[in-house]
């Protein structure tokens, strides 16, 4: 019988340098997927290696599909056996099955509900489809598997939230704004964390950067990163006024901006949305400033509350996904075995239309009947044909679903190995090559 | 058949209106999908039930039964226009309900149906007239949807609190801006709506124009508090939360002009 399996690694039970060394490169999967092609129990094959895992996928003939994969993981990276099994993991069948579907779910991700891995999976079925390594059944495995992932994201809240300050800092500028596209951004000090949360507004494509330091080689310094503006700071507020977003760090022991000074901006500006972001301690924006309006001030315990809460409420949403993905698993077995059975039934009518084709040739020859007749003859051999199989199809496809049917004593997945088998022996049907090269 | 019509589209509205918000209580993007095909199918029907009958009375808009019925097909209207040039389809949560609850109205107005309509109002001046300032009416609507999406969703930044409303709603300029978007077309619209009134006085003798009429003067009343804000907006900077206000006093005005003026004072206008 044939067994998905599935050997890798990931940031589970793996250091980086590891996961280093047992990472394909784009150009080392062309060869990859050639030695895997040649190997005599690899059907079908699919690799994804990213920076966080490295997966390889296959459907093998042999019962120990895994071992196949460990020994090929082994020889192509030169990697002992021993020091593999330390930091892989093995999945057969079933579990291989819920192991990528929990991938593209991001259950399995460091954090939980990130967006990239449905696109590195789907990149990786792309290059292993294209390297022709896949086949019928990794082929549906992997359409599955991003369906998977696409449905958890549609179906529950996994992905929503950021999950650091600096992207929560973002995600409330969008929130404010929209779009970040025509808006400037102040930059009050200087701070790991305030660098940061700029370069983020920088990617959404903020238009302009000003950078105030009292020091003003430092902001010097500090705008070049950003292609910003610098500015000698002193108690001169006024160049807040076309900021859109202020982000304010600064090791100043007083408040900077209060309420009065802001609400003069804020007059002079029209009264445009304005966030200001606090991440200075002790404070340097006045908390009375968040009751001015139109102006939105959040510090750095307002940033950390919510990130801590979007994390409680992913881990909400992951328990939906879980299901989702246990309810996914069962579907894709049920087609799975589905597919294992499509091919006797296919072998059977084979069997049976080849026959009676016979037949009727003889027959027909011999009858001299007008074409009327002729039809009536052969629709009437189609409609036994038909009425003859149907009671073994259904079966068959009934079994194939659920094995305890044949009702013996011993495990059901041998019994039915044999069941197949003796079908084959009395119909006298040729054994196919591979079960899975019908389509359904 | 109008019976049946009735209870099919209060169905539809009713099932669209949960569907819309069931989707702010668990953003599951799945109901927005069906909540709006859902709604796109009402439309359909309500469209089909306005032609035949128009068709079959040979006059549309006559009646209060007949305009809240119009009413809450206008404001679907705005809301598909809204879902599909924007895509922000939770307004639905907001405007479905509206148009459901004025069907509803509709629906009790039935009996309505078969008084006699003179032949004065029988033309292309009332449907005009009325339709263009229900759709202004429905623009309205949907702009104090606008307004109260931006209170909810300023209260959620100002409380620090992201639930799961915060990550739905649009974000506080978008609101803003579409919201203020609607209020102008819907004074266009109105604009138009009050010319083609007064024109149509012009040209029927059985319709003298008059300033005193209730109606009239709430109408106008109505058309000047949008207009003044659209001016302070233009001049002041006037944003944010004073737009959503004004977005909701705006549609207590239009309440009172529709709805109130019948009930409490005399009016020419039957509804």
């Amino acid at each position: 019988m044939n067994q998905i399996v599935t050997v890798g690694t990931s940031h589970h039970v793996a250091p980086l340098d590891f996961r280093e060394r047992l990472s394909f490169s784009e150009n080392q999967l062309t060869d990859a997927f050639q030695l895997l092609a040649e190997h005599p129990d690899v059907r079908e094959a699919a690799i994804l290696s990213t920076c966080n895992r490295v997966e390889v996928y296959a459907v093998t003939h042999s019962e120990d599909g895994c071992d196949v994969l460990s020994d090929f993981l082994s020889n192509y990276h030169q990697i002992k056996l021993q020091q593999l099994g330390k930091f892989t993991y093995s999945h057969q069948n079933l579990d291989a099955v819920h192991h990528l579907f929990n991938v593209t779910a991001s259950l399995d991700s460091m954090v939980v509900g990130e967006p990239q891995i449905l696109g590195q999976v789907k990149e990786a079925y792309a290059q292993s489809l294209a390297a022709g390594a896949t086949g019928n059944v990794l082929n549906r495995l992997f359409t599955k598997a991003i369906s998977v992932g696409k449905r958890v994201r549609t179906e529950t809240n996994i992905a929503a939230g950021a999950v650091s300050i600096s992207y929560a800092a973002v995600e409330l500028a969008k929130k404010i704004f929209q779009s970040l596209e025509d808006k400037t951004v102040a930059i009050i000090g200087a701070g790991e964390m305030s660098e940061l949360t700029a370069q983020h507004l920088v990617k959404n494509n903020v238009s302009k950067v000003i950078v105030a330091n009292r020091t003003y080689q430092r902001a010097v310094d500090i705008a070049k990163k950003f292609n910003g503006i610098p500015l000698a700071y002193d108690a001169d507020l006024s160049f807040l006024v076309e900021a859109d977003i202020v982000i304010s760090s600064t090791d100043a022991p007083h408040y900077l901006i209060d309420r009065p000074a802001l609400a003069e901006i804020m007059r002079q500006r029209k009264h445009r949305y304005m966030f200001l972001i606090d991440i200075a301690v002790p404070r340097d924006i006045d908390p009375e400033v968040d009751k001015v309006e139109n102006a939105f001030l959040y510090n750095i315990d307002d940033l950390e509350t919510v990130v801590a809460s979007n994390l409680k409420d992913r881990g909400q949403e992951a328990e939906i996904a879980i299901q989702i993905v246990k309810e996914e698993v069962a579907k894709f077995h049920t087609r799975l075995q589905i597919l294992e059975v499509n091919p006797i039934i296919k072998a059977l009518h084979q069997q049976f239309q080849g026959v009676a084709s016979k037949e009727l040739e003889t027959c027909l020859d011999k009858a001299q009947l007008n074409p009327k007749q002729q039809k009536m003859v052969e629709a009437m051999t189609q409609s036994i044909i038909k009425k003859l199989l149907h009671q073994p199809t259904a079966h068959l496809r009934q079994i194939a679903l659920n094995p305890d049917l044949i009702g013996t004593v011993n495990d059901a997945n041998d019994d039915y190995v044999q069941y197949v088998h003796a079908l084959h022996e009395i119909f006298g049907l040729e054994q196919t090559a591979g079960t899975n090269d019908v389509e359904e | 058949m109008n019976s049946l019509f009735f209870h099919t589209l209060l169905l539809v509205y009713l099932g669209a209106s949960i569907l819309h918000i069931l989707f702010l209580t668990t953003g599951n993007q799945t109901v927005t999908k069906f909540a709006y095909w859902l709604t796109v199918g009402g439309f359909v029907l309500h469209s089909a039930f306005i032609l035949l009958r128009w068709q079959h009375a040979g006059h549309l808009m006559a009646h209060w039964y007949d305009s809240t019925s119009f009413l809450a097909w206008a404001i679907i209207l705005i809301y598909l226009c809204i879902a599909h040039l924007t895509h922000l389809h939770t307004i639905g949560v907001f405007v479905v309900p509206a148009a459901f609850i004025a069907t509803l109205v509709a629906y009790t107005l039935q009996t309505q149906e078969n008084t006699a309509i003179p032949t004065y109002l029988q033309n292309y001046w009332l449907i005009a007239h009325s339709s263009v300032i229900f759709l202004a009416y429905a623009a309205f609507i949907a702009a104090f949807g606008f307004g109260l999406m931006y209170l909810i969703e300023e209260k959620k930044i100002r409380e620090k609190q992201h639930t799961l409303i915060f990550n739905l709603l649009p974000a506080l300029g978008r609101s803003d801006e579409i919201g203020h978007k609607c209020i102008l077309v819907g004074v266009i619209l109105m604009t138009m709506g009050i010319l083609i009134g007064a024109l149509w006085t012009q040209y029927v003798k059985e319709i003298k124009w008059t300033w005193v009429d209730s109606k009239v003067i709430f109408t106008i009343a109505t058309w000047l508090i949008y207009v003044l804000q659209l001016s302070i907006r233009q001049i002041l900077g006037w944003r944010g939360r004073k737009t959503a206000y004004s977005a909701i006093v705006g549609f207590a005005a239009v309440l009172f002009t529709y709805v109130g003026v019948n009930l409490f004072l005399p009016s020419i206008h039957a509804f």
